[in-house]
């Protein structure tokens, strides 16, 4: 992966810019020490690492716009970031930019459980919004496994979607409105308390471009009543096939869960030792969610697990009370992180439709056997969003590499079948240089003229998504 | 009127064109903008229908009834319910899914499920260059570079034309049932809909007619599996016995019949005067119906959308004042769209990007929108 | 993540365990979550993942660490509530303390640090000293304003109003068991404890013979080392732990070495990491495997279900050496629920109360700010009585807050025939 080299021009006038962005936050919102920009190198994606030019914490809207009229006026490209547990490098700095974090921004605004939204800051981490409105009944439903950690601001930026998101959608379906900073200094407000845009739908171009848009500083969300009843029901499987076909015919009989949640042995057995939920050892889990009533609960059941025996699990359990259903999930969530304990990885992101699991599982092996390096799978079944993680050896010389290629493989592999390259991490740099798999010349063109309108000078972010060489002219 | 047959002609169409051009797809959705016709009723056929990964593949001119009855038979749906708006706006023709998208309608469930927008996975257009752009894909999640195909959709032609759609979908229902209260005023309505919206129980439907025959009248729909209807209607019932007394209606026909007409808004079928669609913050659509002075009013989406049928010509805008949401002017003569303009005039910055956009998409302000 | 030591570096068993911490750590950024100072300060650089980044470049490039670095890891509490949410296993406590230990031989800090640090290291572990200097502070409080360095401040400020007298009760000796003897038990009596509250050993000790456990209080019992480790300072630690360690070894048929000051309890239960590579490993092994916070031993020895006609409404702190140092969670609670408390929990209850062994003296700003978020969502919970597991949070809360707060052994006490603890007795008189 290659990123642009920084600008010499900028560099030499650092001493400039940090003073200037000083005046206007205070030397607490300026890191510029070369020991203290280090730990602001790169985000979850620890693979790519740059140390930026400074960091600036901005506490307000308008100190957010105060810093980037200063950076626009000083053509200082300038990196949006809310907690940095993007996957794809989409909160990593080059040398020659300003890291604009957010996390000092994390108020609630305004709760209104009448009109079921609630407004915060996007420094705010995405399961503390949900705690902000649990005691009322409502949550915040779409839930990225590291909603624990991630900010709103990463999730509109990344359109981050979860387990849960079967039923209720990704960020783009719960976000009503937005404060959002252009790159100079501009102000604007997008959507509110009401649904669907007058005119044009810019809150839907928004989420989901990578904080090349504008700084989301506020945002409007939808709330929804917690239901009365959730239950996770487990049930292992022998082989990935049975697994794979036994989502098919769910799908197919008309009963949507809300969750339907994939992991395979080395995942299982990894999470297990996190989080003691007692999860089958077998060579593929299902973990499926329904909700409800406890007769609702009983009765969409009944339908999911007659399906489930067609195809011989090896195991079926359901969580026996809240404290093991929370186990279950913290497992399932923490799968990534637990991973790491055994291995170095990478995680892949495809999404491929839900009819192909079974032959792209079986693809996935064959690779891993190619290029010998170890896979493992976790990952949101019911809308074929794939996680495969590949297993290397960070501070073994050439393996890194050797994931790379075998990743981009793997994401053409999804591509060909007819599915995408992410599903809910994002490009990022991570996959930039892969999207002309995807899209032709003239699909990424017309990308590229949003940003055009919304940052001429491409100064947000402005070395993610596009490749390289497609984005060339129109970089500073 | 062009009629391209296929998405390359259809793009070679624009590239030839020299002054405006009038897109439609069924044309149900008047008044059309001045300028050479072009249909997209040449595109059509469902090029794709995979009921297990929930997808359905459709080329834009398709008749929105063709998906429907394909959808049907595997026992699936477009959940969003899209209005036809025949019937409001008295015109002919036949809805079609590009249409459909390209104004980003939706229907009575828009606040459970969304809008057609929450369930657009991915589209192909061409933009007012005659260049053929796809964005977004097939899959159930997908962020992959920008997502155009939300901001196309809903821009009513304004930055190109879709050819082709790729739409979630959702299991059919198996059973559905309404919750009625009579005699509700507008304030206690919204305050009875939001209470609804805010159990457990999901409403799929909340609509009021303050002027419906025999007086006002509140629904609420539930759909679902059956004892799981059942149970719902009567543990809401309960829950809102503090805002009247609600009747559980089970007559499955009737229910689907009056849903249909809370989505075509067919209280204002055949009234004289413009018609205005309101988006609101639910808690404020009480006051702002009795700011805006109008004929007749209904509400559905538990209070956050409002239609309104005022005195042709009647600047309901200015009647309104500040609220959160915005207004379009959905019926009027073509005068008086002129003058009051259809859609809710934006604040200065937004104006910026929204040109910005349309100038970048189409340099020679061809498409007429 | 990737790490960059030399094959020689890693010759080094202190730096082969830093190594292998920091490879299992993969950058997810969960622990920021939950770590009070980023909850404060908002900074990655005041976050365990900040802060593991620092000590990584610092140690793998051998760097004379930078005043930047200090001030970060200073910061840090060492409450470990981001061990208790990596969810890759990471062991941030042994890090940190690595990374103190490297500090205090490499950095040179500015003289008034090295004097405070100095002072508390050989005040804070001696109890008769420590005593004599709480007396002293009482009569410099009024010249508090005069101090110049804020933290001095602090210190002044932290001395209570009353002093107890020593009680003799912490002598060596041996409290028979009441009734059958079903355990034999070394009580590490604690240090600074001792000087501010004798009551906690009181009510163990009564506590403890009630439910069948002779209690031995073993000549030369002391400092457990916890505080002078965190200060990186370990040849001193060491020095203490295994004074300690030697003292605990003495009782013959020694079933359980009894812990009632929970930041003790963490450290004492890793003696047999403290001492690695060192000739008493096995014995410091030996006794850490032993040691068991007092609510484990009365867990094991069974409390009598008791229900008290009113209940009396007790929220309950979870120190964080007990809930992320030990992972005694729902223990504790259980225990007071079992003898008739109504005990409630606050939110965000994994936060640290800001007390953190010497942290309070040496960060009041962040220390104060973590204090007052504390006893908001404790108060809001109108309890009775506040409860803790650890002398530290108590004396940090109770100067926050009105209401009682008691230590969670005197409450078992109470509720199993001891007296009513003198601190509520106005109440419940
Ligand atoms: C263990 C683990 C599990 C994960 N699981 C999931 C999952 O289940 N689903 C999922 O979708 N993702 C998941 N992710 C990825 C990641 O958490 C999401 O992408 C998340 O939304 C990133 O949020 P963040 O606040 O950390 O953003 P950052 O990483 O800080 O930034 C992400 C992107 O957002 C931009 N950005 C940040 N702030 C702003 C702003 N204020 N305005 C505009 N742009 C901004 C950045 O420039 C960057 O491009 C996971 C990550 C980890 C480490
Ligand atoms: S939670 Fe664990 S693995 Fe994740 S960043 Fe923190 S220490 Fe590292
Ligand atoms: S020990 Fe506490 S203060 Fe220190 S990094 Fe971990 S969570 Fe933060």
């Amino acid at each position: 992966m290659q990123m642009p080299s920084p600008d010499a021009k900028i560099m030499a006038k650092k001493a400039q810019v940090v003073q200037r962005l000083t005046e206007v936050l205070g030397a607490r919102g300026v890191i510029h020490d070369p020991a203290e920009t280090r730990a602001y190198e790169c985000d979850a994606l620890t693979a790519y690492r740059c140390p930026p030019l400074c960091v600036v914490l901005p506490a307000t809207t308008e100190e957010v716009s105060a810093a980037l009229r200063v950076c626009h006026e000083e053509n200082v490209p300038v990196v949006p970031r809310g907690s940095g547990t993007s996957l794809a490098g989409g909160a990593l700095p080059t040398a020659d930019s300003v890291i604009l974090g957010v996390s000092r921004m994390n108020r609630v605004l305004e709760i209104d459980t009448d009109d079921r939204i609630i407004r915060v800051q996007t420094g705010r981490t995405n399961l503390s919004v949900t705690g902000a409105v649990e005691e009322l009944g409502f949550f915040y439903a779409p839930d990225p496994s590291s909603q624990l950690a991630c900010a709103i601001a990463g999730n509109i930026a990344m359109n981050s979607g979860g387990a849960h998101c079967l039923k209720y959608g990704v960020t783009t379906n719960n976000l009503l409105g937005v404060t959002m900073v252009q790159m100079d200094g501009t102000v604007i407000e997008i959507g509110g308390a009401h649904m669907d845009a007058g005119g044009l739908d810019l809150l839907g171009v928004i989420c989901g471009s990578e904080g090349q848009l504008g700084v989301v500083t506020e945002a409007t969300l939808r709330i929804l009543p917690k239901p009365e009843g959730a239950l996770p029901v487990m049930m292992g499987y022998d082989s990935a096939e049975a697994a794979g076909a036994c989502v098919a015919d769910i799908i197919k009989a008309g009963v949507l869960p809300v969750a339907i949640e994939y992991m395979d042995r080395p995942c299982i057995r990894a999470c297990e030792a996190f989080a003691k939920a007692g999860y089958p050892d077998c060579e593929a889990l299902l973990i499926v969610e329904v909700e409800g009533s406890a007769d609702e609960i009983s009765y969409q059941l009944d339908t999911i697990l007659k399906i489930a025996r067609d195809h011989d699990p090896v195991e079926i359990r359901a969580a026996q009370d809240s404290d093991e259903a929370a186990r279950i999930w913290l497992g399932r969530k923490s799968a990534f992180g637990a991973m790491g304990q055994i291995n170095d990885y990478m995680c892949l992101d495809g999404t491929i439709p839900v009819s192909a699991l079974p032959e792209v599982l079986k693809r996935i092996g064959e690779l891993s056997d190619q290029y010998g390096l170890g896979v493992a799978n976790v990952f949101h079944a019911g809308d074929g969003n794939m996680h495969p993680l590949i297993l290397f050896d960070a501070n073994k010389e050439g393996d890194l590499e050797k994931c790379e290629e075998m990743g981009a493989d793997i994401l053409r592999l999804c591509v060909e079948v007819g599915g995408c390259l992410t599903g809910e991490h994002g490009v990022g740099v991570e996959k930039r240089d892969l999207m002309s798999v995807q899209f032709a010349r003239e699909d990424l063109e017309a990308q590229m003229k949003v940003k055009d309108v919304f940052d001429p000078k491409w100064l947000l972010n402005p070395a993610k998504v596009f490749p390289l060489d497609v984005s060339e002219g129109r970089r500073a | 009127m062009i009629r391209p047959a296929s998405e390359a002609e259809l793009a070679e169409a624009v590239r030839a064109a020299h002054g405006p051009i009038s897109v439609r797809g069924g044309g149900t959705r008047g008044p059309l903008p001045a300028g050479e016709a072009l249909t997209t009723s040449g595109l059509t056929g469902i090029t794709l229908h995979d009921p297990a990964a929930l997808t359905l593949v459709a080329r834009a001119g398709t008749p929105v009834e063709e998906i429907e009855a394909a959808l049907a038979e595997a026992n699936q749906r477009l959940a969003f319910e899209p209005m036809d708006h025949r019937g409001l706006l008295g015109t002919t023709g036949t809805p079609t899914i590009g249409g459909v998208v390209a104004a980003n309608v939706s229907g009575p469930r828009r606040m459970q499920v969304g809008a057609a927008r929450d369930h657009l996975l991915g589209l192909r257009f061409v933009d007012g260059e005659g260049t053929i752009v796809k964005n977004g894909g097939r899959v159930m999640k997908n962020v992959t570079g920008y997502d155009l195909a939300r901001l196309v959709a809903g821009s009513r032609g304004a930055l190109g034309v879709i050819t082709e759609v790729a739409l979630k979908v959702l299991p059919g229902t198996e059973t559905c049932a309404n919750l009625v209260a009579r005699g509700l005023d507008d304030a206690a309505a919204v305050r009875a809909m939001s209470a609804a919206l805010g159990t457990p129980f999901e409403v799929s439907g909340a609509a009021h007619d303050p002027h419906a025959e025999g007086g006002p009248r509140t629904v609420l729909r539930i759909e679902g599996f059956a004892p799981s209807v059942a149970y719902r209607c009567k543990a809401l019932a309960e829950r809102l016995a503090p805002h009247g007394d609600w009747e559980i209606e089970t007559d499955r026909e009737a229910v689907l019949a009056e849903w249909r007409g809370i989505r075509d808004v067919a209280p204002f079928h055949g009234e004289q005067g413009d018609v205005w669609r309101v988006s609101v913050r639910p808690s404020q659509a009480a006051d702002l119906v009795a700011r805006a002075g109008a004929k007749r009013a209904f509400y559905d989406w538990g209070g956050g959308l409002i239609w309104l049928l005022t005195a042709e010509g009647d600047d309901l805008r200015a009647k309104l004042g500040r609220y959160d949401g915005h207004a379009t002017l959905l019926r009027a003569t073509p005068e008086t769209h002129a003058k009051l303009h259809t859609l809710q005039p934006e604040p200065l910055a937004l104006q910026a990007l929204t040109r910005g956009l349309r100038e970048t998409f189409d340099p020679r302000g061809i498409l007429a929108a | 993540m990737q790490t960059n030591f030399t094959p020689a570096q890693l010759r080094d068993p202190k730096t082969a365990e830093a190594n292998a911490i920091l490879r299992s750590c993969v950058h997810c950024g969960f622990c920021t979550a939950t770590c009070p100072t980023y909850q404060v300060l908002g900074d990655e650089l005041d976050s365990p993942r900040g802060r593991i980044y620092l000590i990584k470049d610092m140690l793998e490039n051998e760097r004379i660490p930078d005043d930047k670095t200090v001030t970060h890891l200073d910061r840090c509490l060492g409450c470990l509530a981001c061990m208790t949410t990596c969810p890759s296993g990471v062991h941030y406590g042994h890090l940190i303390d690595q990374a103190r230990g490297y500090i205090e031989k490499n950095y040179e800090r500015p003289p008034m640090d090295r004097f405070l640090r100095w002072v508390l290291s050989r005040i804070l572990p001696y109890p008769g000293r420590f005593r004599l200097a709480l007396l002293a502070a009482r009569i410099g409080k009024p010249f508090k304003g005069l101090m110049p360095d804020k933290r001095l401040r602090a210190m002044l400020e932290m001395a209570p109003a009353k002093l107890p007298p020593v009680s003799r009760n912490d002598d060596p000796q041996v409290f028979p068991a009441k009734g059958e003897r079903r355990m034999r038990v070394g009580l590490s009596i604690g240090c600074a404890q001792r000087a501010l509250d004798t009551d906690i050993n009181d009510s163990t000790i009564r506590l403890l013979t009630r439910l069948g456990c002779e209690v031995v209080i073993p000549e030369g019992v002391g400092c457990c080392g916890a505080l002078t480790e965190h200060m990186g300072k370990h040849d001193e630690a060491r020095g203490t732990a295994a004074k300690l360690i030697r003292s605990m070894a003495s009782i013959e048929g020694l079933d359980a070495v009894v812990i009632n000051t929970s930041g003790c309890g963490t450290t004492m239960k890793d003696y047999g990491h403290m001492f690695a590579g060192h000739e008493l490993e096995a014995e410091a092994t030996r006794i850490g495997g032993l040691c068991r916070d007092v609510t484990e031993v009365v867990a094991e020895l069974g409390l009598p279900k008791l229900v008290k006609a009113e209940p009396v409404r007790v929220a309950y702190h979870a120190a964080c050496s007990l809930q992320h140092g030990q992972k005694l969670k729902a223990g504790p609670k259980a225990l007071l629920k079992q003898v008739g408390f109504e005990v409630l929990e606050p939110a965000d209850s994994h936060l640290c109360c800001g007390s953190a062994g010497t942290y309070n003296l040496m960060q009041p700003e962040i220390s104060a700010e973590l204090r007052n978020r504390k006893v908001e969502t404790l108060e809001v919970l109108k309890p009775q009585l506040i409860a803790a597991g650890n002398i530290g949070c108590m004396m940090q809360i109770g100067r926050g807050t009105d209401i009682p707060v008691v230590h969670s052994v005197q409450l078992l006490d109470w509720a199993t025939g001891g007296p009513q603890p003198s601190a509520i007795s106005e109440q419940f008189a």
